[in-house]
Parts: C-alpha cells; structure tokens; sequence
C-alpha cells in the first residue's frame, strides 16, 4: 500500500498547484470517477484535468514528493477497472486534451493527444481516403490514450492487427514527471522498442501525453456476409473452416442465439432471431477478386450447414448488420440490468470446445450467458448477465463463473485477455496464466520505468491483500496454458 | 579463444547464462551466425550456439500459429510450413541460413513489411533464458492476447542484450494464390518516389516496394501477392504509375530480381552500410542528397515503409563522411539511422550507433540493467550499453 497526500487535503494542494479549473476534489464531483465500464469501484481523493504535457509533469512531480498514486483515465470505456483508482489518489482525466494536432498525409501520420475519441481520428481523416485502423466497439467513445494503455482491438484485427500494429511514437510523463519522447514518425528505431513495451502496459509504466499513429488507406470496397446457423457448433466450426479455405478475412464475429435477441430489440439489424449462431464475415481491400473471396466463404458457410446467408447490398445495410455488431454490448440491458464481460482468448480450432464449456458453467452456476465476440481471433466474449440490485452474493457468483471460464481458456493454450487488458479485474488470476519467473520479468519492466511505484497501482501485477482468496484456486489451477497444451499433445 | 556452448534445450541454456553470470564470463549469443556484422561487436569469453535448439515445437494450421525452437532455420521453417500451404511472411536477408532467434533478436526484416507486417507484427509469443538462469515467458501462442506486459517487442531488435530467445512463437498464413513483379526503370530517384507513393497511398498493399538506386541507374520493383485478380489489378495501377512518369512497367518472370536488393546486407562487405528509418516523405531528399555524395554506390528503399539502405564506398575517410551526412540527414528529418555494415578498416572510426542517441535512452539502460546486472550478455553490441 502506498501511504501518502490524500483526501480533501490533497485537493486544496493540488487546486494550489495547478489551478481551480483543473482540479475536481469535492465528494459530489468526485463520484463519476469511481466507475468505469467494468463492475468494480473506487473513489479517487481528486481528479485533475490537465490541458497540457506541462500540466501533467507538473502534477507527476507533485505525486512523486507526496507519494500519490497516478490513475489516467480516457473515457472510463475500459472492460477491466484499468481507470479505477483502487488506491485512491490523483485520477487524471484527458477530457481537455483532446485535439488532432498534426495530419501528416505526406508520412501517413497523425499526431494527436490521448483525449481524442478514436472514431473522431478516422472521420478526420476520411476525406484524404485515410483511416485509423483497431475500431473498437465502443470507438464513438474511447479516447486513443485509453487505446494505447489498454492495447484495443475490435472487430478488424484479424488482417490488420490491434493498436501496438498502428502506434509509432509516444510523448509519456513518468512517474517522476520526466516528460521522454518515445519513437516517432518511422517504422521502427535505434534501441529497444520501448513503444511496444508501453502500448498495453494499462497506465502503469507512465502517463501517454501524445501518441503518432500509422494512417492507413480507406479499402475501395467491401464485402459483408452475415450467415445463419442452427447451433453454436457449427457457426464457430465454420470460422476454422473459412481460415482452412485458405481465405484471412478481415473480421470474423459470431453472435449467439440470446445476443442477437438481445441486438434485435434494440437496435433491428436484421438478423434472424431463430439461429443458434450467426457469423458476420467481411472482406476488403481492392474491389478486384473481392466477390470470389465472398463467393468461396458463402460455400464454406453453406457447405458447412448455414441456413441463411446473405450479403450486404450496399453500405447502408453494411452499416446496419455491424451497428448490431457494435451495438451488442449496450443491448444487453434489454435482457438484464447488468453484465460482466470476459474477455479470454482461445486457439481459434478450440473454439467449439470452450463454447460448449461456457454453456455448461452458464447451466451450473444458474446464470445466463450471451457470446459476441471475435470469432476469427479466437477472442471471446461472455457476457454473463445479472441484476446488481439482488446483492453482493450475486456479483460473486458471476465472478466465480467467470473465473471458470477464463481458467479454461489459458489451460486451453490461450489468454487471460485479449483486448480488455488485465487491470483489477483479473491481476489475481495472473499466475494460473503466467509462472513465478515470468511475473519476476514484468517486475522488471514495471521497476525501470516506475520505480516509484505510483503508476495505477493495484492492476496487472497480483497483490499481496486483495488476491489472497484466489491464492489456493490458482495455486490448484493448472499452470501455464500453451505450454501445458503442448506437453499434453506430446503425451497424446 | 572464445569457449563455445551449445544447451540442448531452454533449461540448459538458462543454466548456461547463470554459470557465465556467475564467473562474469561475457557471452555472444549466435544463431546461425549470419549477421555478426551488426552492432558495435567486442570479443566476449563465452559464444552461445543455439543451433542445438531446433525444430517445430507445434504446429495447428488452421489456428494460423508455430511455434518453433529458437534455433531452427527460416528455411526450414518455411518448408514445414509450405508442406500444409502456408507460409510464415517474412523475407529477411540471409533467409537460407538465418535462424528465427536471430531474425527476432536483430529485427530482421524483408521486404513483405508493408503488407504482410514484419517481425514485430508477427511474433507474438516467446520463451527467452535470462542472465539469472530464469526462463520468462512472454505472449504467448493466441494471435491476440494482451495479458501482461509485452517483453516480445522488447526482445526484437535486442541483439542478445536481454536474454537468449530460446523459443518464439508466430503468425503464419496460407501461401497466396497468385504473385507479381514489375520493374521500371527511371531517370533518377524523383520519378522513382513518385511512382512509390502513388501505390502507397492505394489499399493495393503490395507484397514488395522497392527502389533501387545506382548512380545512373534507378530503378522501382512492385510485387503483388495473393487472389489472382488483386495481383493483376496491382500489376495494371503499376503500369498506369509507371506511365505517369513516361516510363514503363515490365512484367518479371519470378521474385528473383528482389533477391540481391534483399541480400544487399549480406554482400555490402566493403565501405560502410547505413540502414535508415524514414518518415516515408522524406526518402526522395535522403535519395537525392546521396546521390551527390561521393561514396554513393546503391541505395534499396523498402519505399512504403521508409527502411532505405545506403552503401557507401571510396577512401575511408569519404565513407565515414558520407555516413556521417547520411545518419545526420537522418535524424535530421525525424527518423534514425545505423552503420548496419562496415569494412573492418572502419570499425574503430565508424560505429554502428554514431548517431543521436534514441529517445528513452536511460529507459533502455535501465531495462538493459534490470535484465543483466552483470552486463555480461552482448557487452557494447546494442544502442542501449
């Protein structure tokens, strides 16, 4: 635990050093910063809001002399309580930083500042046939910064990969308030990549204060095929099938039977609501040998049991089968009052094994279970649905069936996570994924770059109080995923 | 005379380090010993020769994944590969005898960087020996995965300064249906870079975009990879680029063109290799004032993705004053730039990282001293110690 400046005697200073308009400590503001789009809270003694680097050097001086934890927050999207300041201290908030401040078309470059909404990048662009690649789902509303920390994927990242592919240079204040520039405009450096070290590192290695993205040519067109199947089985058997064809699609996304009800309802994409699982399959790039690659997966999908498939006819219906896609999370309310998303990540050719895994946990822990998610990259997405407002027992319970789940993905050979990040939701499990040695690495990179120890504390790493209970579980749990996986094909 | 030590696998490797550690004994790691041209190289007590850890550890096709041993060839590799119709798209130089540690630890890439990605894009799994006899594991065998910090893209480009890679893992893909290459030939690097940038801002994304440059002599290579239809579409917007520019674009029979501008880090034995990092405007200046240099001899720029390639040669002292130019120029402009090659006449006046240190450099130290507190693997081969 670090002890330190806190409470409403931490705001005052900080109101001292950096200006009324840029602090917030008063309880009743304080409040929205407790939560953000995962199910865990905590209260922050101040949030600030820097309108420049300067600001946030100026604050990371403060915090270092004071020993107050630093916790940068984007747009509060993040799916694992990367931006909850668990151990209270100083929530940074980049609302006010928000601006496109370079569109390099020459370099294909753009510079912004880590409070810029993700999609706001991509419309800027468009109008000099550009565009930034990883869009999550909630890319209307997450920021870049919040993008970096949390390594973002989406839907297309199959053939074009996730944020650390399209981020080249960072500005980032460390915890000691050193500002140091980091890469640039080109491909690659002198040294160690320290860029990708950063790029996921959930804003515990330091504060992303500028961030210089690839721009990627617009694709001239598109191809989006929505295919319909009875069951689960044979929807997610068809994604290794169309990958076997020979054909690396831009996005592949399945959809279970109780998500697309869920999507229908509130949004009205258009997908039959009697299919067990429902693929939405695109293709891009040039419009050459684009309707071939759509003709071959149509054959995949029907060979492969597929009772309806159709193609979108123009970029309004293409925008209404993904609007659905996108929209599917924030749907779920129409099915319960609350979710937990888990975010594991799978062998693609385990897919139809883990999907029946995650039924059976569903059946015996009594809750109801809706799978969107990233089919291609084996990417998955429980949504484990509940009602809050029944207790705290309820949580658990999710949680447990969570837990469940993940477990089997990492004994699988997979991930704990594959776009939501670690953060407090999963930091306990860590060692069922990852040994003693390998933790002690991360240590490493973590003490290089803050050894002061106050960037978000309290996420990635296990801590010592809080993940006690899980102690036994994951000292019961199998060890190591892939390489247990490989150790077990050998036997086999 | 150096002893040399070859573990038959990731534990006896550690042990291997944690013994060197131990007496202070400094080590070289070496793969398939192909590029020990790179970096500033001092004589160590101690070689590690990964050649005993080899092979395809595993292999799921239709997961688009392999996981091979650290020590296992590119080419033997891409065999095992293309015998289930897939490829690993990587084309870096020396790909018949480089090994995948080394391709990972120097950061080798090819030309395929614009479409396909490169090592760092590819790789997303390793196992690497640690200087304290420890074995980490980062990434790991799913194409998405973001669990932990990523001590992958620390480890490319390395040099051996962090650990011995003992196993990685990468992202493969089925071998294209079909592949192009056009040639045309310019009147100097201006046309060249036109034509360059005209396909780079298209979504053709070409599997090769190279220009060549001799003096008198220029040249742009396009490939195309994958359906037959988008190969001929690339091939026919290289034509109309080509036109633009009065010149024209010839059909190749074969990729065999691409294959000395590739290997031009492998045959660039004499005078001085300067490898740049270009914001990708700024190649057509850099081209342009090689070319007044004296010691220009060729220049291959992998044009979509701004890694441009100078050879220098003449008398020493106008090798080292060209590539002090270049490295200046290159930095001058936001990018970076390294002697990747020189003639061992040079190597005491010329190093490979004469240039401005790298942004984060005390970061790097501090990694570098967090991994190997000894400083014993690779002393003073990297930009970083």
């Amino acid at each position: 635990m670090v002890a330190g400046l806190r409470g409403v005697a931490l705001g005052r200073r900080l109101v001292d050093l950096l200006g009324e308009g840029k602090v917030l400590w008063r309880p009743e503001d304080l409040l929205l910063y407790e939560y953000d789009g995962a199910v865990d809270t905590a209260a922050p003694d101040a949030v600030v809001l820097p309108n420049e680097t300067a600001d946030v050097a100026k604050l990371a001086r403060f915090c270092a002399e004071h020993h107050v934890p630093l916790v940068p927050r984007g747009a509060g999207t993040g799916l694992s309580g990367g931006a909850i300041p668990v151990l209270g201290g100083v929530v940074l908030s980049f609302a006010r930083m928000n601006r496109i401040l370079e569109i390099d078309v020459a370099d294909l470059r753009a510079v912004v500042q880590p409070g810029l909404i993700n999609l706001h990048l991509s419309t800027a662009v468009a109008p000099y046939g550009l565009y930034f690649v990883p869009d999550p789902s909630s890319q209307k509303a997450c920021t870049l910064g919040g993008n970096v920390a949390e390594n973002s994927g989406g839907p297309h990242t199959l053939a074009y990969g996730v944020t650390t592919n399209h981020v080249t240079g960072l500005e980032v204040v460390l915890s000691d308030g050193t500002v140091v520039r980091l890469g640039g405009r080109s491909w690659d450096g002198n040294g160690y990549d320290l860029v990708g070290a950063f790029v996921g590192s959930e804003g515990t290695l330091g504060i992303v204060t500028e961030i210089t993205v690839k721009l990627t040519p617009l694709p001239e067109d598109k191809r989006t095929i929505l295919a319909a199947f009875p069951t689960m089985d044979e929807a997610s058997e068809t994604v290794s099938a169309i990958i076997a064809a020979g054909i690396v699609p831009a996005a592949i996304e399945l959809m279970d039977q109780l998500a697309t009800e869920a999507v229908e309802a509130a949004v009205g994409a258009g997908y039959p609501l009697d299919a067990g699982g429902i693929l939405l399959v695109e293709v891009d790039g040039v419009r050459d040998g684009l309707d071939e690659q759509r003709e071959r997966i149509e054959a995949v999908c029907r060979a492969r049991g597929a009772t309806t498939v159709r193609v979108a006819q123009n970029t309004l219906e293409r925008e209404r089968l993904w609007a659905g896609r996108k929209g599917a999370f924030a749907a779920m309310g129409r099915l319960a009052p609350d979710y937990y998303v888990l975010d594991g990540v799978i062998p693609r050719t385990r897919l139809p094994a883990i999907l029946r895994h995650v039924r059976e946990v569903g059946e015996r822990y009594g809750v109801r279970i809706a799978n969107v998610f990233h089919a291609g990259d084996g990417n998955l997405h429980p949504l484990v649905l509940f009602d809050g407002s029944e207790g705290e027992a309820v949580l658990e319970k999710v949680k447990e069936a969570g837990f469940e789940i993940v477990a089997a993905c990492v004994e699988a050979g997979g991930s704990l996570t594959g776009e939501h990040g670690i953060g407090m939701e999963k930091n306990c499990y860590m060692p069922i994924q990852f040994l003693k040695d390998d933790l002690a690495a991360f240590r490493r990179i973590k003490d290089a770059w803050d050894p002061l120890g106050l960037m978000n504390p309290g996420k990635v790493f296990p801590t010592p109080g809080r993940c006690r209970e899980y102690d036994l579980r994951t000292a019961a749990a199998p060890k190591g995923g892939a390489r247990r996986a490989t150790a077990e094909k050998k036997k086999a | 005379m150096t002893d040399v030590l070859r573990p038959a696998d990731a534990a006896a490797c550690a042990a291997a380090l944690a013994g060197a550690a131990r007496e202070r004994r400094t080590v070289r790691i070496s793969g398939g010993g192909t590029k020990s041209y790179l970096g500033d190289m001092r004589p160590t007590d101690l070689t590690l020769e990964t050649g005993a850890l080899s092979g395809v550890v595993d292999h799921v096709p239709a997961d688009l994944t392999i996981t091979v041993a650290a020590g296992t060839r590119l080419a033997d590799m891409q065999r095992a590969l293309g015998a289930h119709g897939q490829f690993l798209p990587l084309d870096p130089p020396h790909g018949d005898a480089a090994t995948i540690g080394g391709i990972v630890a120097a950061g080798s890439d090819g030309f395929g960087r614009l479409r396909y990605g490169g090592v760092r894009d590819q790789l997303i799994g390793t196992v690497v020996a640690l200087a304290d006899g420890s074995i980490a594991h980062a990434g790991g065998r799913v194409v998405k995965n973001v669990a932990g910090y990523d001590l992958n893209k620390l480890l490319i480009g390395s040099l051996g300064t962090l650990g011995a890679i003992v196993e990685a893992t990468l992202k493969v893909l089925p071998l294209p249906e079909a592949r192009a290459l056009a040639v045309i030939r310019c009147d100097g690097p201006a046309a060249a870079f036109a034509i360059a940038d005209a396909l780079v801002r298209t979504p053709l994304r070409p599997s090769a975009l190279v220009v060549e440059g001799a003096p008198r002599e220029w040249n742009v290579y396009v490939g195309a990879h994958g359906p037959r239809a988008q190969v001929e579409r690339t091939m026919r917007e290289t034509e109309r680029a080509a036109d633009a520019q009065g010149t024209r674009a010839d059909r190749s029979e074969d990729d065999g063109p691409l294959g000395p501008l590739r290997e031009l880090p492998a045959t660039a034995a004499d005078g001085a290799l300067v490898r740049a990092a270009l914001p990708i405007g700024s190649q057509r200046s850099f081209a342009e004032s090689l070319v007044r240099s004296d010691a220009f001899a060729r220049f291959v720029a992998d044009a979509g993705t701004g890694i441009v390639r100078a050879h220098l040669r003449g008398e020493d002292a106008v090798v080292v004053s060209a590539a002090d130019t270049l490295l200046a120029g290159a930095a001058a402009v936001g990018g970076s730039a390294r002697v990747e090659r020189r003639a061992p006449s040079l190597r005491d006046r010329l190093s490979a990282w004469a240039g401005p240190k790298p942004g984060g450099h005390f970061l790097m130290r501090r990694i570098k001293d967090a991994f190997d507190p000894g400083g014993i693997l690779e002393p003073g081969r990297s930009a970083v110690a």
